[in-house]
């Protein structure tokens, strides 16, 4: 379903700020496949959600949808393949506008918009019956602007929105990550269920091991701009929050052996 | 009576200017220079075209036009050059001014000789009352073409306030709104941002150059310097409907855009009437939209640092009771 083929990245080449974000991702994701990146801060894990997302072009490499090459594709066109969650709950919303607005909008995702009226009686008849499910009350507020709702609340409909027309691929952004604990369960339960009815194909990016573990059937980790670990099949199934940890913590004793040995040939040998 | 309705006529016209200002300042969050220059082009459009012959409906349709334009080539400095909104609009507005003096091919235009629509309100006024004669409106007499103007405006004006309506209402609109709400979510929910930027600095701009195509005909010419300062003053009118409404919806709104712009307009004509010196006017205004804009900013400064001046004094007075 998605092909990420050997993709770079340099933001800000040829200054004292080049960052090298990502350096030759290769990803087959076939249909259905729910894949979580999880990766140290600056790894690149949510460089990679934004390349696919369009938010910027790769420098070489190439991505596609659904047989489609999108590579060059703008973020806006790519939104018909692609429903997307970010981390900041008030990134997926519009505020000043009302939950029925919102989810109207989502209702034509990457579809042409002409001069019918949004909001029919019986568009709003339909919105009802989708967000009752979500059991927190909102289908009797549709009329109230979404930007008097709690994060979690937002966070829910957006994960709606998104899911509203079948996306090819879901991608999720930390989009817990702002929530509090309980609230963070409710929207992960809710992402579950979802991701589940649909068979939707996922790349999640999160901080989280425990989520990792109990969410994806495949993990990628990622560090400084490359697939460091692709655990799928019984390698992913055996997999424990700890032994993630554990990774993660070799890839920091390494790092520092690096830099310590660099140190101890420089005093020694220069 | 009649400084009434002269207030009520051009407060109505400058409505369209103020709604204007409204897509492109409430909706999109630009404050578009551009209105300087496109209410300008709207009056000096369709006075150079009626002088050369054009029915008048025509000439305002085609001024309404080259005001979409202006405002879409606003848009696509803003966009796809990245030109800061600001500036953007203040390159388009002062290359109009040049544009606007070509147009005319002197400085101002008068439109005496001419059949313009403030004509065609008075012909449609005389048939409907019969006579072109004084009207007697609950004990003062108005003349027919003030009243016949002033109804028309108003209808025309109805009518421009439920398109525009009803576009916000669809899903093209409810797109657009969503553009100035949140464009990283409109942009993931497949909606060109530049595009829709462009579309509605055109729409706005469009009803901006109308404004200033029927201002012109209402007071029988058009001048190169009768934008000077209309962006404050579409500013000035929105932010008083906002504050008579007090409310988000759009329908809401855009009446009282509407309304905002009659009280304004009637406040200006009571205060020259009181002696305000007109060269004043400006400064005045733009007084008024500072103090507008600053004001919900400092009540609610003066309220946090009331409430930290308690907390001060009550924390304090916890130090005290310890040190016992």
């Amino acid at each position: 379903m998605l092909q990420i083929d050997r993709i770079t990245k340099t933001f800000n080449p040829g200054t004292p700020n080049e960052v090298r974000a990502l350096r030759g991702v290769s990803l087959d994701l076939p249909n259905g496949t729910f894949l979580v990146v999880i990766g140290t801060n600056g790894s690149g894990k949510s460089t990679l959600l934004n390349a696919v997302a369009g938010s910027f072009f790769v420098d070489t490499g190439t991505i596609s949808i659904a047989g489609q090459k999108i590579t060059n594709w703008p973020e806006h066109r790519r939104a018909k393949f692609i429903g997307r969650v970010f981390q900041d709950p008030f990134r997926g919303t519009a505020p000043t506008m009302s939950i029925a607005e919102n989810l109207v909008l989502a209702s034509r995702r990457g579809k042409p918009r002409g001069l019918a009226l949004a909001l029919s009686h019986r568009v709003k008849e339909d919105l009802k019956a989708r967000v009752r499910p979500l059991n927190m009350g909102l289908e009797e507020r549709l009329d109230n602007p979404i930007g008097s709702l709690s994060g979690g609340q937002r966070q829910a409909l957006t994960l709606l929105m998104a899911s509203w027309i079948k996306p090819e691929l879901l991608l999720l952004d930390e989009h817990t990550a702002a929530l509090d604990p309980k609230t963070a369960d409710q929207v992960i339960r809710l992402t579950y269920e979802i991701i589940e009815r649909d068979k939707l194909t996922t790349l999640m990016v999160t901080h989280s091991m425990q989520q990792a573990v109990n969410l994806g059937d495949r993990i990628v980790m990622m560090h400084k701009g490359q697939v460091l670990h692709d655990l799928q099949g019984s390698e992913r199934a055996r997999v424990r929050p700890e032994d993630l940890l554990g990774r993660f913590e070799a890839v920091r004793r390494r790092e520092q052996l690096d830099g310590s040995v660099a140190e101890m040939l420089a005093t020694s040998y220069v | 009576m009649t400084l009434l309705i002269g207030a009520l006529t051009l407060g109505l016209m400058l409505s369209l200017l103020a709604l204007g200002v409204y897509v492109s300042f409430r909706i999109f969050n630009i404050p578009d220079m551009t209105a300087e220059g496109s209410v300008t082009l709207g009056a000096s459009v369709v006075a150079a075209l009626m002088v050369h012959g054009v029915n008048a409906f025509v000439a305002t349709g085609v001024a309404t036009l080259a005001g979409c334009a202006a405002g879409a080539i606003t848009g696509v400095l803003a966009t796809r050059c990245k030109i800061n909104t600001l500036l953007s609009g203040i390159l388009v507005m002062t290359g109009l001014y040049s544009v606007n003096l070509r147009v005319m091919g002197k400085s101002n235009v008068p439109l005496l000789e001419v059949k313009t629509l403030a004509n065609f309100a008075e012909n449609l006024g005389v048939r409907l009352f019969g006579g072109t004669g004084d009207l007697n409106v609950a004990g003062w007499s108005v003349g027919t073409r003030d009243a016949s103007i002033l109804l028309c405006v108003f209808a025309f004006v109805v009518v421009v306030c439920l398109l525009l309506y009803f576009f916000f209402c669809t899903d093209l609109g409810t797109a657009m709104r969503a553009t100035g709400d949140n464009p990283a979510m409109i942009c993931a929910l497949g909606v060109s941002v530049d595009a829709a930027t462009i579309f509605g600095l055109a729409v706005s701009n469009g009803l901006i150059a109308l404004c200033g195509a029927l201002i012109a005909q209402y007071q029988g010419f058009a001048d190169v310097q009768m934008g000077i300062g209309i962006v404050v003053l579409g500013i000035a009118s929105v932010i008083i409907g906002e504050a008579l409404v007090g409310s988000r919806s759009v329908g809401l709104l855009i009446t009282g855009t509407v309304i905002g712009s009659l009280v304004f307009r009637l406040l200006v004509a009571i205060a020259l009437r009181w002696g305000l010196n007109p060269n004043d006017l400006k400064i005045v205004t733009a007084l008024f939209v500072f103090v507008a804009l600053v004001m919900p900013n400092l009540g609610r400064k003066y309220q946090s640092s009331r409430a930290r001046s308690r907390q001060l004094s009550t924390s304090k007075a916890a130090d005290i009771y310890a040190a016992d």
